[in-house]
């Protein structure tokens, strides 16, 4: 029997080192070598983004949880953000600027998620550095239409947890109605971005483990499932556009859906059948036709419905254990053909 | 109890690579069968995590005064006479087991058994010990195990997309609490709650972690799992989870070509950035193709990036310690 020594005490305290950050009692924060990006040109678009770390959000049961995510704008002391963040809506080719403002006392990275950028414009903490005091510009050139979100890549497990996280679309040139260019169009659009919340992790700070305390990020036991920012457990999301959606027969209908959690999740029709066309940003060689999916975290799918039939159909996603597959909540929408 | 530092055993585990492990620079492909030849030496011990405690193992080690966790990967070739023997240096009885394939059946506690095996169809497949299920592979008896098609050094079957390179990540999750009650002979009493994330035994050590860069101690930077290449250098990653919980695994950089779902052939290749991973035995096989990162401006051709799960919870050990758990970086040079 052998002892195999893979044991070692985690550096904290103040910076140094190129690891620990410290500032705070965080570990392991990467803003302390932070530098411009050295690449920018002149951008077709800019988005700026502040920090919001206090963002109530109402659930049916009338209880309050505090969201973390991103407001519009530039330098923004703290307030304005909503949950989801404010989505990022771009043309296929433009070269992108997002510029992300935090204060002194947290730290925060924009990563792109499913956008492939240069290393520097990644948002990855540990690689490059995260932002602290200051503001950072991303720049990228997104070339595949699609659906994409953009996420907080600093201590990832809390803060996307939290809600930092909102919709990016990438438009091919044609913009919106055009799925791809020379592809499918689509008359009505919707967007299904499911998401599980443990409330117990929404009383920790900003830090929280970051230095080897034990504050049970590896346990996610979710007691609230959301669809596009509300309570969908209920009716809150129900004839709630852009998450319902309604449409004439004859119309296409786009529904944009982003697994945002990390448990599992089932996703079903209501008996419609939808046509895949995109997933991750990128086109399917082969459209396939569906009347559910399954996905995992972080998983994107475009699906267009060309329903015939008219009528209420209820859009149902369950949010299932990562080990057991048990039905943890199922969030609901409704698509009401005309 | 013996003692062994983890240098030592890792080094082992890497050195020994003959058969695959590190990332496959050049697959040979061989006119004729061969016969392939190993022994695995089923050990126990304690390995200790990064938050101090110590977990019982058990694994397919290399050596008899060893403990891998998971067992040395091989790659062999369709055609290939594969004999394993298995030395079973511990009290309890363990098989060798790779689903369709081979089952030696129970090797009772201090017995040596020889198995002989034809590797049929190609494919990646693990290796693990199918007694007490899944009990004997959650202690950490498990591995990889590849089969090239005949004549083919660069398709993962006949006609596939093709690669230059080959990778192994087998992921794993684990209950200390579950490992202990193994350990003493009983059966877990409390529900699976994994503690520790790892891939390829190895958890991520971030830049100021102790071992960061060690490439015996950082999955980051472990050499049979971080993906190193130049643009074009396209890289075969067979992806195995030993583990019980669901994992999606996202890669940064590049979008994934999606060829194999629990070892079946996709009807097509999708491109993805993240990929559906099922607990308790999912497999997946994937291409990452070292191109440019598509959304570069102006376009790189070199620098660092991640891999990790998106089940963000794997990102931790013992609770807390962000990036701590099942990741790596993949390397443009």
């Amino acid at each position: 029997m052998f002892n195999l020594n893979n044991r070692q005490r985690p550096m904290m305290g103040m910076g140094g080192g190129g690891g620990g950050g410290g500032m705070g009692g965080a570990c392991y924060v990467y803003d302390e070598n932070q530098q411009a990006n050295p690449n920018l040109v002149t951008p077709d678009v800019t988005f700026d983004r502040s920090i919001d770390m206090n963002i109530p959000l109402t659930m049916d049961d009338g209880n309050t949880i505090t969201m973390w995510g991103f407001a519009d704008g530039r330098g923004r002391m703290m307030g304005g953000g909503t949950f989801p963040s404010p989505p990022i809506r771009v043309i296929q080719g433009q070269i992108v600027h997002t510029t992300l403002s935090v204060r002194m006392m947290w730290a925060h990275t924009i990563h792109h998620h499913g956008i492939e950028p240069g290393w520097e414009s990644d948002g990855v903490g540990h690689i490059s550095w995260d932002v602290r005091g200051g503001s950072y510009t991303y720049q990228w050139r997104p070339m595949h239409p699609g659906t994409y979100f953009y996420h907080c890549h600093t201590n990832t497990v809390l803060h996307a947890e939290m809600g930092m996280y909102g919709a990016l679309i990438v438009d091919p040139p044609e913009g919106p109605g055009t799925l791809l260019s020379g592809g499918p169009t689509y008359d009505v659009e919707a967007f299904w971005v499911v998401d599980e919340i443990d409330s117990r992790w929404h009383t920790l700070s900003w830090n929280a483990g970051t230095c080897g305390e034990d504050v049970g990020l590896n346990i996610l036991n979710p007691d609230y499932f959301i669809i596009t920012g509300v309570d969908g457990t209920g009716t809150s999301a129900m004839n709630t556009p852009p998450i319902s959606a309604t449409v004439h027969v004859g119309q296409k209908l786009l529904a944009r859906y982003i697994c945002a959690g990390y448990h599992p999740q089932r996703i079903r029709f209501g008996g419609l059948t939808g046509t895949v066309y995109v997933s991750d940003g990128r086109p399917l060689p082969k459209p396939v036709q569906v009347t559910d999916l399954r996905a995992h975290s972080g998983e994107r799918y475009d699906i267009i419905f060309e329903p015939t039939t008219p009528g209420e159909y209820i859009i149902e996603a369950d949010v299932t254990h990562w080990i057991s597959g048990a039905v943890l909540g199922t969030v609901r929408t409704n698509v009401t053909v005309i | 109890m013996k003692r062994r530092d983890f240098l030592k055993a890792g080094s082992a585990g890497i050195a020994g690579s003959l058969l695959g492990g590190a990332g496959l620079l050049a697959w040979a492909p061989r006119a004729h069968a061969a016969t392939i030849s190993k022994t695995f030496y089923i050990t126990d011990g304690f390995i200790d995590q990064i938050d101090g405690t110590s977990v019982y193992f058990k694994g397919f080690s290399s050596n008899a005064d060893s403990l891998n966790v998971p067992g040395e990967s091989m790659i062999v070739q369709e055609g290939d006479t594969v004999q394993i023997t298995i030395v079973n240096t511990l009290s309890t009885s363990h098989s060798f087991v790779i689903d369709g394939v081979v089952d030696s059946g129970a090797i009772g506690g201090g017995q040596t058994k020889t198995i002989d095996f034809v590797a049929g169809s190609y494919g990646s497949f693990m290796y693990y010990d199918k007694l007490n299920a899944p009990y004997n592979r959650l202690l950490g008896l498990h591995g990889g195990f590849a089969v090239m098609p005949q004549g083919s050094s660069n398709e993962l079957y006949s006609g596939s997309p093709t690669f230059v390179q080959q990778y192994f990540w087998i992921f794993h999750d684990i209950d200390p609490a579950w490992h202990d009650r193994l350990r003493r002979g009983y059966t877990p009493n409390t529900e699976y709650t994994p503690r520790f994330f790892t891939l390829n035994g190895l958890i991520g050590r971030p830049p100021g972690a102790p071992g960061n860069g060690d490439p015996t101690l950082d999955a980051m930077h472990d050499l049979r799992s971080a993906l190193h290449g130049h643009v074009g250098d396209r890289t075969l990653v067979r992806i195995l989870n030993a583990g019980l919980c669901a994992q999606s695994v996202h890669t940064h950089a590049n979008h994934m070509e999606w060829l194999t779902e629990n070892g079946q052939v996709r009807p097509d290749v999708w491109k993805k950035d993240c990929l559906y991973l099922d607990g308790n035995m999912g497999a997946l096989d994937v291409i990452f193709p070292f191109e440019v990162p598509p959304d570069s401006w102006p376009p790189v051709t070199t620098g660092t990036y991640p891999m990790h799960m998106h089940s963000e919870m794997s990102q931790t050990a013992a609770g807390g310690y962000y990036m701590f758990g099942q990741l790596t970086d993949i390397f443009f040079e």
